[in-house]
């Protein structure tokens, strides 16, 4: 059998869908970089407001370069919610169809019928997922790199940029791997879900309360939300911790899943 | 029939889900050229026993062979043609999509294969699945299953859904496979629809294989249930007395009766008295069998 068969059926049959995301987040990403001139025009009254905010409110807005500064205008606009989330939200209802949500609509069965193993579909599938998802970032960024002139964000370097986006999209692809997993290992669509979902709210929510609260704090190390917003790759360029932490978690994590699926029942 | 030729051969089969035993020590082997009918109530074992076969899940005990290996292996798998229980396909695919599909991922097949089968059920390909009615979608299955001309072939109550005819279709793509020598395990809840096909049967019950034997000899001790239609009120009597009638209701001009067996003395008694209808009710298999499975009813009557 030739490779790469299940991977272009996935892709065709998402391409639809695929297109919508797409608009959404370059309509996203333009609206937010056309809107820059006015926050910086009103720039002095948000710098006032953003500093009489508690710290933690305002590292977990991803302003804690202030809001009015390029960088810290996208990313407490873009990169520290907005742009994650959809990506999120995306990269995980993907990860959980592969194998737990195919399994629980009963596609998976028929398919594995078929001369195919089942690491091929497990490892093709998400080969589609982190495709799709890399192409979203890329759009968006793309689209932050073209704009940049014409909005008055210039001083952001494109090497920063791509930076921000390798950062972004490796954190969604994290989320999206760990759903992926353990829908592999386990074949529940719910628990799949819930973990995509429940880790990455818990440790936002950990990198948010951080600067508060001290507990928080002596466990920020553990979220990639740290890792990716602090410091930030739009002013520091690429740092280890928000491409290669990523990638020590996500890699091994998508290779025990896969292992699990490839020998147990099917539910 | 010698074993080593078996093209599936399960042997001491047991799966058990938590402390659910769905199959217990099964032995089934199918041969070249033979339709084999696993019968079997709802909730019997058949479908985990067909998974079982086909690597979805894995043995507690026992062993699944299937062409001399295991569906694990690819080569194997190629010459397997498969429909499950519960058919669900992509629905969000159009029919020819799904062929195509998995016909490359048997390494490529002639669509005017595809298209051929298509036509001898009247299935539109051109049709999204999820728009397709129940028996539409299932001919879909049916044909991923037959269009590579498996060696083996694994249906899980096939034609469930299909209306007679197209029922009929179906066996007969099960016997052109035959002859081709392919072997061919074919699961039912009921007697009839696989009676016209199948050489030797396996009835299964909670997970147990109770009785295998060739159709002929279950047919003699098969029982049909059945209601008799007469022009005019039954002559008293009429009914007394028939060889293998075992229970007989009469009301004014209709009789129901149970007959072990042959129908043939009941039908020579009745010969002469205008009998209008007969019909049958032998649809339910834990009535055509109702003795096999009496003795061990006791206490835990499903």
């Amino acid at each position: 059998m030739k490779g790469g068969i299940i991977l272009v059926q996935m892709l065709r049959e998402r391409r639809r869908g695929f297109l919508w995301w797409s608009l959404g987040i370059a309509a996203l990403a333009v609206i937010t970089a056309a809107s820059y001139p006015a926050v910086k025009d009103a720039g002095r009254g948000f710098d006032e407001f953003m500093e009489s905010l508690p710290e933690g409110v305002v590292q977990m807005m991803g302003a804690a370069d202030g809001i009015t500064t390029p960088a810290g205008y996208l990313n407490s606009q873009f990169y520290a919610n907005v742009f994650p989330i959809v990506l999120l939200i995306f990269g995980i209802a993907a990860g959980t169809w592969s194998i737990a949500g195919a399994e629980r609509e009963g596609t998976l069965e028929p398919l594995l019928a078929n001369p195919v193993p089942r690491w091929r579909v497990a490892v093709e599938r998400l080969a589609g997922v982190t495709l799709l998802l890399a192409m979203l970032t890329l759009i968006a960024s793309a689209l932050l790199v073209m704009l940049r002139d014409p909005f008055e964000l210039s001083e952001l370097s494109v090497g920063n940029l791509a930076a921000a986006g390798v950062g972004v999209f490796l954190l969604a692809l994290l989320f999206a791997c760990l759903a992926f997993a353990v829908g592999a290992a386990t074949g529940s669509k719910g628990l799949a879900i819930a973990t995509g979902a429940g880790l990455a709210t818990a440790t936002y929510v950990v990198f948010g309360l951080s600067s508060l609260v001290e507990f928080f704090e002596n466990l920020r190390w553990s979220s990639p939300w740290y890792w990716f917003l602090s410091p930030s790759p739009l002013t520091e360029g690429w740092t280890f911790q928000a491409i290669g932490a990523p990638l020590l978690v996500l890699v091994p994590v998508a290779v025990i899943g896969i292992a699990i699926f490839h020998r147990r029942d099917l539910t | 029939m010698n074993h080593d030729a078996s093209l599936i051969d399960v042997r001491g089969l047991t799966k058990r889900f938590g402390t659910l035993t769905a199959v217990k020590d099964l032995d089934l082997r199918v041969g070249p050229g033979e339709v084999y009918g696993l019968l079997g109530p709802n909730g019997a074992g058949k479908t985990t026993t067909i998974r079982a076969l086909l690597g979805f899940i894995n043995p507690t005990e026992g062993s699944v062979g299937l062409l001399g290996g295991h569906a694990r292996d690819l080569a194997i798998r190629r010459r397997v043609g498969y429909v499950g229980g519960d058919v669900t396909l992509d629905r969000n695919l159009r029919a020819e999509n799904l062929l195509t599909w998995y016909a490359d991922l048997r390494g490529g097949l002639p669509w005017k294969n595809i298209e051929q089968l298509c036509e001898r059920l009247g299935l539109d390909p051109s049709r999204k699945i999820g728009q397709l009615s129940t028996g539409n979608r299932r001919k879909v299955a049916i044909v991923q299953a037959f269009m590579h001309d498996p060696d083996v072939l694994v249906l899980d109550e096939p034609t469930a859904g299909l209306d007679p005819l197209l029922q009929r279709d179906v066996l007969d793509l099960v016997r052109s496979r035959r002859s081709a020598g392919a072997g061919v395990l074919y699961s039912s809840h009921t007697l009839p629809e696989v009676e016209d096909i199948a050489d030797r049967i396996g009835i299964l019950r909670r997970g147990v294989l109770v009785r295998e034997d060739t159709i002929a000899s279950l047919r003699d001790v098969a029982r049909q249930r059945l209601e008799l239609r007469f022009a005019h009120d039954i002559p008293p009597g009429l009914l007394d007395g028939v060889e293998g009638i075992s229970d007989v209701v009469v009301d004014g001009r209709v009789a129901r009766v149970v007959v072990d067996g042959s129908v043939a003395a009941l039908v020579d008694r009745v010969a002469g008295h205008q009998v209008e209808r007969i019909v049958s009710h032998d649809d339910d298999l834990e009535d055509v069998f109702f003795h096999y499975y009496q003795h061990d009813e006791d206490g835990d009557a499903t």
